[in-house]
């Protein structure tokens, strides 16, 4: 087990470096300019130019690597902080040290000021629905795998379909119209601030029923998948037939290994409701991870697409090792060599 | 103010006042430009003065929560997007002028003005008895500083681009191009409380230059730096800054204008989504927006608690032409390109008729400088007939950039396309990020590009549509064009200006690179508790304006 941890840990470093340089060569293509962004439209063309070579844009790739490289393992000094370059940079952690993911031109700050707060939002966010997502799914899909064809099952089913495939936006949008505009019961948008007069958790009520509503559907459709194959199984056919009630059959033999496949699944949500909910943090105006990572992708501030894109990773690694090792625990046939 | 009547441009400001070639609207503005005290200048006009908003009944204290984007706000003199930072430093620092809804340039931080004859000469009084926030006395040197500031090439200020005309030569800075102020003497220290401009051209806007948003006055020892607690001359200071959610900024006692009504004004990031906006004025989280779009009019118009305000402008989405690349390097082609048009069209499909029809050269009923000419109508058989002599008889195909950032662009593409198709037109719509279309706005050989409300449309016409001038996005280069704009830009005799705009107007119709269907209003909803607000036409909020009934 732990060679298999050590194994994968050694893995997740290897990911993370090629991902970030391909995120590196990849905003390479993308036809725009952090100068001519940061200093606006009406910039002449000589200002955008000064401020080029002061960001250092013009080094080729592998050099801009290898230096952004060298600043987050703390080897090197961020070079944009040198006050000499009147850029106004300042990290109060210092310029050089282990963790530093250097300066977001987007928001000129650094990105450790910038990034965790709302990774905190989002994870609130993502926790909540998660902690609803997944009793709630585990209950519909066992109860509608349980009697494969029964009107509840159809009912549980086409609820599941219904909601997986009314894109986020639509739903918010529905969601919004009901219980803001017409029943003014809840507040339209979630800033996460209570100045407004509405209490933070009345805020988190329509985002977190969104993602509820979106994921929750598919889990749901998983879950009743694995119960019904395993209801159909011999030994459950076995236990019945040996006059066993209902609850006992579901609870004792055919619940854990229908939990099997689901299992994964469960644990991949993490990623999505992580990195995947920037559709509903714009919809609420969410501060959260994902609107900041599509702000700086816009922008272009490679800075903090490179500090997103290794902590998304760092999850979906992290999670994919936790479902593996759940997987064994369940799955005594599957080993972790 | 009593010796500005004396002053030559105001005489003749007040004689074209007399005998009617000036409407009582435009002698306030220009005699206001010109340095004469509004209060006068509505006096001599006849006009009763727009009371201040300093009334009585205005209602005392609150929270005032504005939605926006709460986006970096560090250096006030680098801004690019005034409608979002300067809106939040706009409530601490103030500017050296002051250009209200109506477009009236007025006194700020400068108490009066005068100008000699031959436009080059500015004398400027700075206000006395206004201090800074630390109780330091504010004076001649700070302008100073603010301005050598922003006209230095390394801070990268924009103002250097709107100055350059008449403050700045170029030159060359290890072998790059650069700018440096004109003469020593350009920006000159007259006394504590008097500054001189000195230009190398005539420059009838030097005021309304100065309540450009990237001119907002810094104290020095700030280095130039806006954050939580920044001193400044404002009603407002920042408390709380945080980036991306929201901005506080709490009443300062004391003011040299008069106590701020509100308590408190909060600038809450609502991100661009539009239906965020929507749904957190529904559910009075929000008591405004800075400003509304017109695919959220419909909604907003709805919900009955809220007030509409809107101003008409000259902002406008100009489809230009690379006048150096086939087939637009012709005339006959880009007239064509007009005469394709009907501007109704447009207004109602792209602008849901909010806005006024435009006449394809720039110049918006909304600036002073306006002279009516006769629409160009629709005429696709002249069109047809111009393609033919220009060698195009089986038509023209070309593409269309249209950044993504403004949603009415592309709808105002798609009606073109429609109309141009008739003529023999064949026109590719091709979105861009809005972002990335600033990297190739002055490249590509046909694009839709913003161009922001600007108070007289000389500034519209020089900026864009002079010789090799830096925002010459068309490469657009006529002689005799260029000649009548610098005779424009130095005749302060409304009636003459006029007709030399109206010469500059026919140029852009017959000759000019640009088809420009329409001027949109800019707009914006407040909950009706909301007071003394009016519509700014570049989106600027002043928070001492406002009150908030509880």
């Amino acid at each position: 087990m732990l060679r298999f941890a050590a194994r994968r840990l050694a893995s997740l470093l290897l990911t993370l470096v090629a991902a970030s340089f391909l995120v590196f060569a990849v905003t390479e293509f993308s036809p725009s300019n952090v100068a001519r962004k940061t200093l606006g439209p009406f910039a002449l063309q000589n200002q955008v130019d000064i401020l080029y070579e002061k960001l250092g844009l013009s080094d080729p790739l592998l050099v801009r690597y290898t230096r952004w490289a060298g600043v987050l393992l703390g080897l090197k000094a961020d070079p944009l902080q040198d006050p000499a370059l009147n850029l106004n940079f300042k990290d109060p952690r210092g310029d050089k040290y282990f963790g530093n993911f250097g300066y977001s031109t987007l928001y000129k700050a650094p990105v450790n000021d910038v990034i965790w707060s709302r990774l905190g939002a989002t994870a609130t966010l993502a926790g909540i629905a998660f902690a609803i997502i997944v009793p709630l799914s585990l209950a519909l899909g066992v109860l509608a795998g349980m009697r494969e064809g029964s009107a509840l099952d159809r009912t549980i089913s086409v609820f599941g379909i219904v909601s997986t495939s009314i894109p986020e936006f639509a739903s918010g949008v529905f969601l919004v119209a009901i219980f803001v505009v017409v029943l003014g019961w809840l507040p339209g948008t979630s800033p996460l601030d209570p100045g407004s007069g509405w209490p933070i958790w009345s805020q988190l009520v329509l985002p977190v029923a969104v993602l509820v509503l979106y994921d929750a559907g598919y889990v749901v459709r998983m879950v009743r998948g694995s119960m019904a194959e395993v209801m159909n199984k011999g030994y459950v056919r076995t236990a019945f037939l040996k006059g066993l009630p209902m609850r006992t059959v579901v609870m004792r033999h055919a619940l854990r290994n229908a939990m099997i496949a689901p299992f994964t699944v469960i644990l991949l949500q993490i990623n999505f409701l992580i990195s995947g909910v920037v559709v509903t943090e714009m919809v609420f105006a969410y501060p959260g991870f994902g609107r900041m990572i599509l702000d700086a992708s816009l922008f272009g501030d490679i800075a903090l697409i490179e500090a997103a894109t290794l902590i998304a990773l760092t999850i979906a690694i992290a999670t994919q090792l936790v479902s593996d090792i759940g997987y064994a625990l369940l799955n005594p046939q599957i080993s972790l060599k | 103010m009593t010796n500005d009547i004396h002053d030559q441009h105001i005489r003749t400001l007040g004689r074209q006042l007399a005998d009617g070639s000036m409407n009582r609207r435009e002698f306030v503005r220009f005699a206001t430009l010109l340095g004469m005290a509004a209060p006068a200048a509505y006096a001599a006009a006849g006009l009763a003065a727009p009371t201040a908003a300093r009334a009585q009944s205005m209602p005392k204290g609150g929270v005032l929560r504005i939605g926006t984007r709460v986006k970096e706000i560090k250096s006030p003199h680098t801004y690019s997007w005034g409608g979002y930072d300067s809106n939040i430093s706009r409530q601490v620092l103030e500017y050296l002028t002051f250009t209200d809804e109506k477009g009236v340039t007025g006194p700020g931080l400068f108490e009066k003005w005068s100008v000699s004859p031959d436009l080059k000469t500015w004398t400027f009084n700075v206000r006395k008895g206004v201090k800074w926030h630390n109780g330091q006395e504010f004076t001649a040197d700070h302008v100073i500083w603010n301005l050598k500031r922003v006209l230095d090439p390394e801070v990268g200020s924009s103002m250097i681009g709107l100055m350059k005309g008449y403050l700045l030569d170029d030159t060359t800075v290890n072998g790059k191009a650069s700018t440096k102020i004109w003469d020593a003497n350009a920006i000159e220290k007259v006394d504590d409380h008097t500054v001189r401009i000195n230009c190398k051209l005539p420059q009838v806007a030097v005021p309304e230059h100065f309540f450009h948003y990237p001119m907002a006055i810094m104290h020095p020892d700030s280095k130039g730096v806006f954050q939580v607690g920044s001193v400044g001359t404002g009603p407002f200071t920042l408390t709380e800054f945080d980036l991306g959610k929201k901005a506080v900024l709490k009443a300062q006692k004391g003011y040299w204008g008069g106590d701020a009504f509100i308590d408190t004004m909060e600038q809450i990031d609502i991100g661009d989504d539009a239906s965020a906006a929507i749904a957190a004025l529904a559910s009075k989280q929000l008591h405004g927006l800075v400003f509304a779009d017109p695919g959220q009019y419909d909604a907003l118009k709805a919900l009955p608690h809220l007030a509409f305000y809107d101003v008409p402008t000259a902002e406008t989405g100009v489809i230009r032409m690379r006048c150096d690349a086939k087939p637009f390097d012709n005339p006959k082609v880009r007239k064509a390109m007009r005469l394709a048009i009907d501007p109704e069209v447009v207004l109602k499909v792209a602008l849901r008729g909010l806005g006024v029809t435009g006449d394809h050269h720039h110049c918006s009923p909304a600036h002073p400088d306006y002279a009516a000419i006769p629409p160009m109508k629709r005429d696709v058989a002249a069109a047809k007939k111009l393609l033919a002599e220009a060698g195009y008889a089986n038509g023209i195909s070309a593409e269309i950039i249209v950044p993504n950032d403004h949603a009415w662009f592309q709808t105002q593409a798609e009606a073109c396309i429609e109309m141009w198709k008739e003529a023999g037109i064949t026109i590719k719509l091709s979105p861009m990020p809005g972002a990335a279309y600033w990297d190739v706005w002055t490249k590509v050989p046909m694009g839709t590009t913003i161009w922001y409300h600007r108070p007289l449309s000389i500034m519209c016409l020089g900026l864009a549509y002079r010789t090799g001038v830096p925002w010459n996005e068309s490469g657009y280069s006529n002689k005799e064009f260029d000649e009548i704009l610098t005779q424009a830009e130095g005749t302060i005799d409304l009636a003459k200006r006029k007709e030399l705009v109206a010469k500059l107007e026919t140029i852009m119709q017959e000759d000019g690179p640009l088809v420009q269907p329409v001027f949109r209003s800019t707009f914006t909803f407040m909950d009706k508790r909301v007071k003394g607000f009016s519509m700014h036409p570049t989106n600027y909020m002043f928070g001492w304006k406002m009150g908030l009934e509880a």
